[in-house]
């Protein structure tokens, strides 16, 4: 629970989102133990300044939301609920959410929350520098390039970026040669400036503790010889990336796939034999993560793991036959403005926690 | 073709040739002028392209050696963690104009790519090996790009900062955009082939304005430089739309053939000309030809007129009128000719002349000496009856009324015979013209034949009548064509002294009748044949030799044909041909 004075001032103010607790709670496990110890901490080391009610605080995003309504579920401007009411919707352009006065933890310190959608990444940095945002998203390639000074809210790597196989690539060695060309090091080190994690896993180390265990090397020579095995129709493919950020990886994957004697191509989503995509891990249990990422790839639910080792066969089980290749486990990084206090305003799994930020500025 | 036609066409033959040859004179020459103008041209867009390059290189080259020198390739250079420099290349690229730009690390592997920016880590080998390029020199190079090869104009520099070595490779390709610069004369273009591939590939070959259409056109010109790197000269297509091409291979800094520069010339402006001249010449040709033709005719009709003439002429003395004569108006060889025609037909006239004279006195002889055989028989005759008589008187008067009445007897037998001698003269001399009626000939045949039967038994000889039914008649005069059977019957019956056998035949020949009279007598030589119907013209030993020549007269005087077939030994075949014209 969380209690405010009346004068405005923070007083003891860390708390989780209910729901998360009420899992957490619900089946404790010694191995999670460290993770509400990172979540806890930073929310306890926020709470030694002194908020101020008022203000708007300005968000800027790359998403396009494009649906009519605003959008019920996932990280990001659902999360601000209940402690924001969504009071505009563009669709697309910008959502405007007003505090709620009677919010469950209390009224939040800030007046209102403005997302613009649709925002660049250049433009973003723009907006941030010259003080028209005060919160943007920060591409995992730019988060090594930031200003001195600037600062940064970073979830765990809690986005896992892989490919994923449609039903026309369906032999077996033509989706481990392109597995095994992937050189993920040269995209990790350059394309994401070693933001994240390489990984051959669904889930990050962070949160089954045995993502290790995948193998995530290439392999240029057996990719290549596995190439060589198959018929040429079959060593030919598209990757679709609907992401323009993700366009670059793409490429560099065709590249590698080029090299391995395979003729892969970057081409749009709809209709691709290969996709490269981007799941967020929606859950800090690795049960529900596991199950939740396979609902999101169509693939069939994991059974009932009670255990490490059996978690492990359900991945494992899940990634069998290279229908689906794990290559990165990337952080949500922000970019904050000086006048932005008290947070982070990110929980470890990327969720927006507003409630407790203010604005130095305050209410005019 | 008459020889008047021959001529003329001769005559016009040589205007046409003549007109034809000037024509093409003077349509060479022009050529020879026009393809000298465009391989001046040519050679003045080559300079100029050599020009266009060469300042394009000195554009790079200085570009490159700003970006080498720049503060951001420096720290490009010397930084540890060249993983922060991915994106560098594309904003230098855009600062200083290059199409092309990568920054390259000590080791050849790149570290920043303006073109394949996710090709950061490749090495560059040939950067290593540093025998492909010259410093602060641009050359031609393949460039890998993710849409393929391309063929780029770069610069290489190098930039040593901090112990460490960077390469910056700098420059732009060789493309549509790069032609489209050049300045170039009304009715030329420029084409480059990229030498990218191993076989000829269309898409290869651009143009400056667009893309080359009409490449497989060029692909045998292309194919034969790759094969002979030099300048090669051809003519592409056809009509108006030909060009004159100069091919000009393109180097690298390997001296290996990287591009075809393809200089086209429209020849239209030649093939305008040239068909002006030959529409000209195509007039002037006519115009020509038709007074050629006009002026044949007149020299032909002088040249020809004697000489129809003097056919003409010759066509009348071939109809038989012997005293034709060709009028001589000239003295050269038609006049000549002339001359000799009428030399030819004097000489003709006056041995035609001699040989009728020579012939009527042959009949007078011959007729003469039938009339003394054919008289001389009965007068001895008479002539002994007479002795007879006398010597009966003198010496026997007693018996001399017994003798006298004998001898009476004897001399008008004999008188009745001379009289019937002349009277066969006579008749022949005086055939009459036929009096044609409709006559079936079968019908005159066995009337003829009954008269002889009793003669025929008489001769041995075995008379045999064969006549076709439904035999057509024919127009003819009975009484003539019975006395000219009869002729021929007792002909055979003459000719089978031993008697033998005798066939009359009649039968449809054509429109008409045919007659037939065989004997088997001891027949005719061929000579014989050719005389039989001569008048007095006989191989027996009595007659007159005119039954044969009635039989002739006759059928002629009908309009018919007779015959004879025979060979010595084996009888004779009579053959009267009646009414088939």
């Amino acid at each position: 629970m969380r209690t405010k004075p009346a004068d405005g001032r923070g007083g003891t103010c860390f708390s989780l989102p209910a729901p998360d607790c009420g899992r957490v709670v619900a089946r404790p496990r010694a191995w999670t133990v460290a993770l509400l110890l990172a979540v806890v901490l930073p929310y306890a080391a926020g709470s030694a300044t002194r908020p101020r009610y008022g203000g708007t605080l300005r968000v800027e995003t790359h998403a396009p939301v494009e649906t009519a309504d605003p959008p019920q579920t996932g990280p990001g401007m659902p999360d601000l609920a209940p402690a924001f009411a969504i009071t505009r919707w563009e669709a697309g352009r910008r959502a405007v959410y007003a505090a709620d006065e009677n919010a469950p933890g209390g009224r939040p310190f800030l007046d209102a929350v403005e997302v613009e959608l649709a925002r660049s990444p250049r433009d973003q940095g723009i907006d941030l520098d010259v003080g028209k945002a005060d919160l943007i998203e920060i591409p995992p390639g730019e988060a090594r390039r930031q200003p001195a000074g600037r600062r940064t809210w970073s979830s765990r790597p809690v986005r896992v970026l892989l490919l994923q196989f449609g039903t026309r690539v369906d032999d077996s060695r033509a989706r481990e040669a392109l597995a095994l060309a992937v050189d993920r090091s040269a995209i990790f080190n350059v394309l994401l400036q070693r933001q994240g994690e390489i990984s051959g896993a669904l889930l990050p180390q962070w949160l089954s503790g045995y993502a290790f265990v995948f193998a995530a090397a290439s392999d240029p020579a057996k990719a290549r010889d596995l190439a060589a095995a198959i018929p040429a129709s079959a060593r030919s493919f598209s990757i679709g990336v609907e992401d323009a950020a993700l366009r670059p990886i793409a490429e560099r994957i065709a590249l590698n796939a080029h090299d391995a004697g395979l003729a892969v191509w970057v081409a749009a989503q709809g209709g691709a034999d290969v996709r490269l995509i981007e799941l967020r891990i929606a859950a800090a249990e690795p049960e529900r993560a596991l199950a939740a990422v396979a609902a999101e790839l169509g693939l069939p639910a994991p059974g009932r793991a009670d255990s490490p080792g059996a978690l492990y066969n359900a991945e494992r089980g899940m990634l069998d036959g290279f229908r689906v290749v794990p290559l990165f486990h990337l952080a949500d990084v922000y970019g904050v403005a000086a006048r932005v206090k008290g947070g982070p305003g990110i929980s470890p799994l990327g969720e927006w926690r507003f409630e407790n930020l203010w604005l130095e500025a305050g209410r005019p | 073709m008459t020889f008047r036609t021959r001529l003329l066409l001769v005559f016009t033959l040589a205007v046409v040739a003549s007109v034809g040859m000037v024509e093409w004179l003077v349509t060479r020459a022009t050529r020879e002028a026009f393809e000298r103008v465009e391989g001046q041209r040519a050679d003045v867009l080559a300079a100029q392209f050599q020009r266009e390059f060469d300042r394009r290189g000195q554009e790079i080259v200085r570009a490159v050696k700003d970006i080498a020198v720049s503060d951001a390739a420096i720290a490009a250079a010397i930084s540890p963690d060249e993983s922060a420099y991915y994106n560098e290349a594309s904003a230098m690229a855009r600062a200083h104009g290059l199409g092309l730009l990568e920054l390259v690390g000590g080791d050849g592997a790149i570290i920043s790519s303006a073109e394949w920016p996710v090709r950061f880590g490749y090495k560059e080998a040939w950067l290593a090996a540093s025998s492909g390029w010259n410093p602060g020199v641009a050359f031609l190079r393949r460039e890998e790009l993710p849409g393929g090869l391309t063929l780029a104009l770069a610069a290489v520099e190098t930039v040593n900062a901090g112990g460490r070595q960077l390469y910056v490779v700098g420059g732009q390709q060789l493309d549509q955009d790069f032609l489209a610069t050049l300045v170039l004369p009304a009715g030329m273009r420029v084409l480059l082939y990229r030498n990218l591939e191993a076989q000829f590939a269309s898409h290869l070959l651009t143009g400056s304005a667009d893309s080359a259409a009409d490449a497989q056109e060029f692909q045998p010109l292309i194919e034969r430089l790759i094969r002979e790197p030099r300048v090669h000269l051809a003519v592409l297509g056809s009509g108006a739309a030909a060009e004159t091409v100069h091919a000009v291979p393109l180097t690298g800094s390997e001296n290996n053939l990287l591009a075809v520069l393809l200089i086209a010339s429209s020849r239209r402006d030649l093939v305008q000309l040239e068909n002006s001249l030959a529409r000209t010449g195509a007039g002037v040709a006519a115009g020509a030809i038709f007074i050629g033709i006009l002026m044949a005719a007149w020299a032909t009709a002088r040249v020809t007129r004697p000489v129809r003439r003097l056919a003409e002429s010759a066509g009348k003395v071939a109809a038989g009128n012997w005293d034709t004569t060709v009028e001589v108006t000239s003295q050269d060889e038609v006049g000549q000719l002339a001359q000799a025609f009428n030399r030819m037909t004097h000489e003709l006239l006056e041995q035609r002349q001699r040989l009728l004279q020579t012939e009527r006195v042959a009949a007078w002889r011959e007729l003469a000496r039938r009339l003394a055989h054919e008289l001389k028989n009965p007068l001895f005759p008479l002539q002994i009856t007479v002795e007879n008589m006398q010597r009966a008187r003198d010496s026997h008067p007693q018996e001399f009324d017994e003798v006298f009445r004998e001898g009476s007897r004897t001399l008008l037998a004999e008188l009745a015979n001379l009289k019937q001698i002349i009277a066969r003269f006579s008749d022949f001399a005086k055939m009459p013209a036929p009096a044609v009626q409709p006559a079936n000939l079968n019908v005159l045949v066995g009337e003829t034949m009954k008269l002889f039967e009793a003669q025929f038994a008489q001769a041995k000889v075995n008379a045999r009548v064969e006549l076709a039914p439904n035999l057509p008649t024919v127009s003819a005069d009975p009484e003539q064509i019975t006395r000219a059977l009869r002729n021929l019957v007792l002909n055979a019956i003459d000719a089978m002294p031993e008697g033998g056998t005798l066939a009359v035949r009649t039968m449809p020949q054509g429109s008409g009748v045919r007659l037939e009279v065989c004997d088997s007598g001891k027949g005719l030589s061929h000579e014989e044949c050719e005389r039989l119907f001569t008048p007095y013209y006989t191989t027996k030993t009595h007659g007159t030799g005119l039954g044969l020549a009635i039989v002739q007269s006759v059928v002629s005087d009908h309009h018919g044909r007779v015959s004879v077939e025979s060979q010595p030994g084996k009888g004779a075949t009579f053959r009267i041909d009646l009414g088939d014209r």
